[in-house]
């Protein structure tokens, strides 16, 4: 702040005097020119002299009250004040800057330079508190301006002890329903006014009831996805793409999910030392799933791609839609340490 | 048919604990449909293994989908008599005492009221009581 009060000043005077010199040069009247100019130089001296005079003492008299504590800052200085002390600054410097450049001295080793790529990346820094605290400054300032609440405020909905109480306390108790409900549409009355509309607070999640259309979109989606994984669109993905051809054992998707249980059963068996038994529903999943691999039928009936050439999508037979499966654990038919899933 | 059959120890694990050495072990018959348990146990009395056959029993084996090739556990103990009752008993290396349940809590029950010796019904115990 002192060195750029120092070089306006200084830039100040300089102006002035290289003006005069200008002037004189170009008129050729030198010893005239100067004569007029000396009481105007002189006035503007002494000026000069009682500015500079009343600036320290302010500065003086700033530095005391600093000293003797009348500005804390162990809590810190509050955000929004250096921002704008900061932006003042910034536009100083450039415009310091400025004046130079317009009265054509060079910017090169300008100290105002460094001045203004400091302020510049203490701002930067400060750009992310500020995204922060946008939403707070934003309703503080909304309140502001329109004098209350907004109405999607959720401080809106904090509870009223106040349309608790019976306003109607000296009357008697014979109908309690109708008095708290006089008292309840009255408080109502407090706090939106004319009589509106109620609107019930968004706190609670609502039962969200899927349309048809809504449900066939899904479906649709779902069968387009299973189409993009089929085997038609992957031969034709190798054929137009320049990737090497990859080889790799062929298993049937929807056996990988068995094998992964198989793999699992096998390591527990073989580190435990024990032989598990297999229940009914194992073993016609494990059949199942072989047999997926293995059948013929696989050779000639490739799977549904209708989704993705616009068709309605019907399921095959193949794929059945999977069911939740309910987890009916019975007593003692679970070998601690192992868990199956069913 | 080839009637050669390859046996292969797989994950050896010595437990100090349980003292005995366990081991999966693959058995590889080509030829071969399965294997018979009289089969499987003839092979622990091998040279191979250089402890007595009845420290070595062997269990759990399971043939793999396409015949040829067989998983089971083995195990070698330290000492005789180590390894659990029902597997003793199927290579008659254990015999259980011919009592009935009740004439041992009716034994024990006299031994306990009377609080004298061992009586003329011997019974199966497990505590120090006798």
């Amino acid at each position: 702040m002192g060195a750029l009060a120092r070089d306006l000043f200084s830039w100040g005077v300089r102006a002035s005097i290289n003006e005069r010199n200008r002037e004189a040069r170009l008129c050729g009247e030198g010893r005239e020119v100067l004569e007029s100019d000396l009481p105007l130089a002189l006035s503007l001296l002494n000026n000069l002299q009682e500015q500079v005079v009343a600036v320290t003492a302010q500065i003086q008299a700033l530095t005391k009250k600093v000293q003797a504590g009348a500005y804390p800052t162990d809590k810190g200085l509050s955000f929004l004040e250096v921002k704008d002390q900061l932006l003042l600054m910034y536009l100083m410097d450039l415009s310091y800057l400025i004046l130079d450049k317009a009265s054509g001295s060079s910017l090169q080793e300008h100290p105002a330079i460094l001045r203004l790529v400091e302020i510049r990346t203490v701002l930067e820094k400060l750009r992310p508190l500020d995204q922060k605290l946008k939403y707070q400054i934003d309703k503080l300032v909304r309140t502001a301006v329109t004098g209350s609440l907004s109405e999607n405020d959720p401080l809106r909905f904090k509870p009223h002890p106040s349309n608790m109480i019976s306003k109607l306390s000296s009357e008697d108790e014979d109908d309690e329903e109708t008095e708290e409900g006089q008292s309840g549409t009255s408080g109502k009355k407090a706090t939106k006014g004319a009589p509106r509309k109620y609107i019930p607070p968004r706190l609670v999640p609502v039962h969200y009831d899927e349309t048809e259309a809504e449900r066939e979109k899904k479906l649709l989606e779902r069968a387009k996805k299973r189409a993009l994984s089929s085997s038609v669109i992957r031969e034709l993905k190798e054929q137009y793409s320049d990737a090497p051809e990859e080889i790799r054992d062929s298993r049937h998707p929807h056996a990988t999910r068995q094998s992964q249980e198989d793999q699992h059963r096998i390591k527990y068996e073989e580190s435990m030392m024990v032989r598990l038994s297999v229940s009914k529903r194992e073993k016609g999943r494990r059949r199942r799933a072989n047999a997926m691999s293995s059948q013929l039928h696989s050779l000639t009936h490739f799977s549904d791609i209708s989704a993705l050439t616009g068709g309605t999508p019907h399921l095959d037979e193949d794929q059945n839609p999977i069911k939740k499966r309910k987890k009916m654990l019975k007593k003692g038919r679970k070998k601690k340490g192992f868990r199956r899933r069913r | 048919v080839n009637d050669t059959v390859t046996i292969r120890p797989r994950r050896l694990m010595t437990s100090r604990f349980l003292q005995n050495k366990q081991i999966v072990i693959d058995v590889l018959h080509p030829g071969k449909a399965e294997l018979r348990k009289t089969d499987l146990n003839h092979f622990k009395s091998h040279k191979m293994y250089k402890t007595a056959p009845d420290v070595i029993f062997v269990f759990g084996f399971r043939t793999h989908f396409g015949r040829s090739k067989t998983t089971g556990f083995g195990l070698c103990f330290y000492a005789k008599g180590n390894e659990s009752k029902h597997r003793l008993k199927k290579h008659s290396l254990y015999k259980k005492e011919k009592t009935s349940r009740k004439q041992n809590k009716e034994g024990k029950n006299r031994i306990k009221s009377k609080g004298a010796g061992a009586g003329a019904t011997p019974w199966r115990c497990h505590s120090k009581l006798r």
